[in-house]
């Protein structure tokens, strides 16, 4: 396995449960020490043999690894302190994450008292406290509400855009589409594919799908679209156009006024964007919730 | 820094924790002040009398009685109000002089004094240090009952110059002395003793209770998340031993000042006591980790550590003085550190030793100390590296 993910970048590790993303992440912090290989980090080697790289690294486990009989603010301090954190710059420090994950109003209550979402935004709280290069992120939203769970993946998107590097393991195909720029599918501790969305889309040879539902002259409105550039197939049937390209995002403005142009009216719309569920079917012959 | 964030966290997290609260702090005093309680001291017990008679005799056995050291007497007016004095534990013995005692005594006739006493408490006790008492009063009595009936002279004037003659003399003192030294001597307050016992016992029971803490830690995987922090594997062993050797120390210190406070129990030599109670604590710390770092999980290792500290607590001395042991048990008691702590108070409380005298006691708890901390981090690294 080698990937390498850049600054303000959001690397996904998509795959289902136990096909190695947390033994990887492990290995990534310093958790674990791999057969053979290297991580590195900022250009430091990361080992569990040495502390080396390590404040470069914020880790955010799938489990909640968080004291449950301290306060949010006295585990941010704790562990802000095991970052090497201290003084007025911990406190505001810790002020400034809880403002991040909304616990500000919280802060000085015990954690046992939180609810699932608050526990995980404290959990991903810890990661963030000083500052890393590189956030690594695994299964954050497990067992999360969906309210949270949103707040999580707005948490994450606002982090890339700072310039934070971004590690993030799931099995929700849907969080993985929407946050990362890359993403690297791993089955049984290989990868199995890697790149963009739509490189991924591509590599499988998967097509978007543009369905209009109308009236007028379908039959010419099909001949007329099947001229456009990026259209691989299209065909009409019950006041229906089905059409197949690379790219629906980009070109239907074009579309649509070449089924208008040709006679046809246009009564609704639906575009089919093959999915990363549809590539790891493809790749490994298995469902990511498997 | 990051070994005092990991110890402080230990210290916090327990002093969070309000059954914790209950068994270190509440707990061991209560057991200190029951067990003093039961060692004498203290109050002192009460008899309540009634005289039926207000004549010279029965005024001296009233004033006698009250005269007594370490009893408290409390006249009541009626033989129904003292019977239920009695009956409700108001007093634990009730006296009744007869309204005809003088006239009887007089006459050398044989005069009855009811006693009563609760079947629960000091009665047999109070009966016969009263019966002591009133012997000392109606000796006089028979000198002047002699007197009178030799010579003819009123028995008032006889008894006045019976009494004076009791009062003045100064009879024949026997004076008692114990042979060798005393195993508990007389200085020894009533506290003294249980309060080592107690200190020794709940110290080690609060450390190996603490393996919980350091299980939960583990399952919950802050421990890994420690290690993806710039913290070795190192310090967060000697963290975590700081942390529980913190608990027992402060556990330790409170039982000490709060005693030495309320109780005032006399804990010897201040850097020799101190001294112990750091090298226990390390013991103990030693092997809450030990436990911590073996089992998996938090309730097994719990269930186990009470086990182990009690059964270590009453093979150690903790709840019968090592002194009551057999040789052979003495012997075996030796094998667990609390015998050691609880000879180095006896030497400091009971001896007025110094830390000069309690070094060899001091040197075998400091290797037990170290064994158990070594093992201890070694499972302890094994625990948290493993996958």
């Amino acid at each position: 396995m080698s990937f390498t993910i850049g600054e303000g970048e959001t690397y996904g590790l998509l795959g289902p449960n136990g096909a190695g993303k947390t033994t990887s992440i492990s290995m990534i912090a310093g958790l674990l020490e791999g057969d053979a290989g290297e991580v590195r980090v900022s250009g430091e080697i990361i080992s569990t043999r040495s502390t080396a790289g390590k404040s470069e690294i914020g880790l955010v486990p799938q489990d909640l690894a968080i004291y449950p009989d301290l306060t949010a603010r006295e585990n941010l301090a704790f562990f802000g302190r095991l970052y090497g954190m201290g003084g007025s710059d911990l406190t505001s420090r810790v002020d400034e994450v809880l403002d991040v994950i909304g616990l500000a109003g919280r802060s000085d209550d015990l954690v046992k008292e939180f609810s699932g979402g608050m526990k995980r935004r404290l959990n991903i709280g810890i990661g963030l406290l000083h500052k890393p290069q590189l956030l690594i992120l695994d299964e954050p939203t497990v067992g999360v509400d969906p309210q949270s769970r949103n707040a999580i993946l707005e948490s994450v998107e606002s982090l890339s855009d700072e310039g934070m590097a971004v590690l993030y393991t799931t099995h929700y195909m849907e969080e993985a589409e929407r946050l990362c720029d890359r993403v690297a599918i791993i089955d049984e501790g290989k990868i199995q594919a890697e790149g963009t969305r739509r490189e991924l889309v591509a590599m499988v040879g998967q097509k978007d799908r543009v369905t209009i539902s109308g009236g007028g002259d379908l039959t010419a409105a099909a001949e007329s679209v099947r001229a456009v550039a990026g259209v691989s197939e299209a065909s009409s049937s019950d006041h229906q156009l089905h059409i197949l390209t690379d790219d629906a995002s980009s070109i239907l403005p074009e579309l649509l006024a070449c089924v208008t142009d040709s006679g046809g009216t246009i009564g609704g719309v639906e575009v089919f964007e093959p999915n990363l569920e549809a590539v790891f079917l493809h790749l490994t012959g298995k469902a990511l919730r498997d | 820094m990051r070994v005092l964030a990991i110890g402080l966290s230990n210290v916090r997290r327990m002093l969070r924790e309000r059954s914790n609260i209950f068994f270190v702090f509440i707990f061991p005093i209560a057991i200190v002040l029951l067990i003093g309680a039961q060692f004498g001291g203290g109050v002192d017990p009460a008899v309540g009398l009634f005289a039926m008679d207000d004549g010279q005799i029965a005024r001296s056995v009233v004033s006698e009685i009250e005269a007594i050291d370490g009893i408290d007497a409390f006249s009541y007016e009626t033989e129904a109000a003292l019977l239920s004095a009695v009956e409700l534990g108001n007093v634990q013995a009730g006296v009744f002089l007869p309204a005809d005692m003088d006239q009887k005594a007089r006459q050398g006739e044989v005069v009855k004094i009811g006693f009563v006493a609760r079947p629960d408490g000091f009665g047999a006790q109070l009966q016969s240090i009263i019966g002591a008492g009133i012997a000392d009063v109606m000796k006089p009595v028979g000198a002047a009952q002699f007197a009178t009936a030799e010579t003819g002279i009123p028995f008032e004037q006889t008894f006045t110059v019976a009494t004076g003659i009791a009062d003045s003399s100064t009879g024949i003192v026997v004076e008692v002395s114990a042979v060798g030294e005393a195993l508990f001597p007389d200085t020894l307050g009533r506290f003294d003793m249980g309060a080592a016992q107690q200190l020794v016992l709940f110290v080690f029971l609060t450390a190996l209770a603490g393996s919980a803490a350091l299980i939960l830690t583990r399952q919950l995987g802050i421990s890994q998340r420690m290690l993806s922090t710039p913290t070795s594997v190192g310090t967060i062993v000697v963290g975590e031993s700081v942390g529980r050797f913190g608990v027992a120390m402060v556990q330790g210190l409170y039982i000490m000042v709060l005693t030495l406070l309320i109780f005032r129990v006399n804990w010897g030599d201040p850097i020799g006591a101190f001294l112990i109670l750091v090298t226990f604590s390390a013991v103990g710390a030693g092997a809450g980790i030990l436990l911590g770092a073996t089992f998996k999980n938090d309730q097994q290792a719990s269930g186990i550590g009470v086990m182990v500290s009690l059964g270590l607590a009453a093979l150690g001395g903790s709840m019968l003085p090592l002194e009551l042991f057999g040789p052979t048990m003495q012997k075996v008691a030796h094998l667990t550190p609390h015998a050691w702590a609880l000879d180095a108070f006896a030497e400091l409380v009971r001896r007025g030793g110094t830390t000069v005298d309690i070094l060899p006691e001091l040197g075998v708890l400091s290797l037990y100390a170290a064994v158990l901390l070594i093992l201890a981090a070694w499972r302890l690294r094994v625990a948290i590296t493993r996958t």
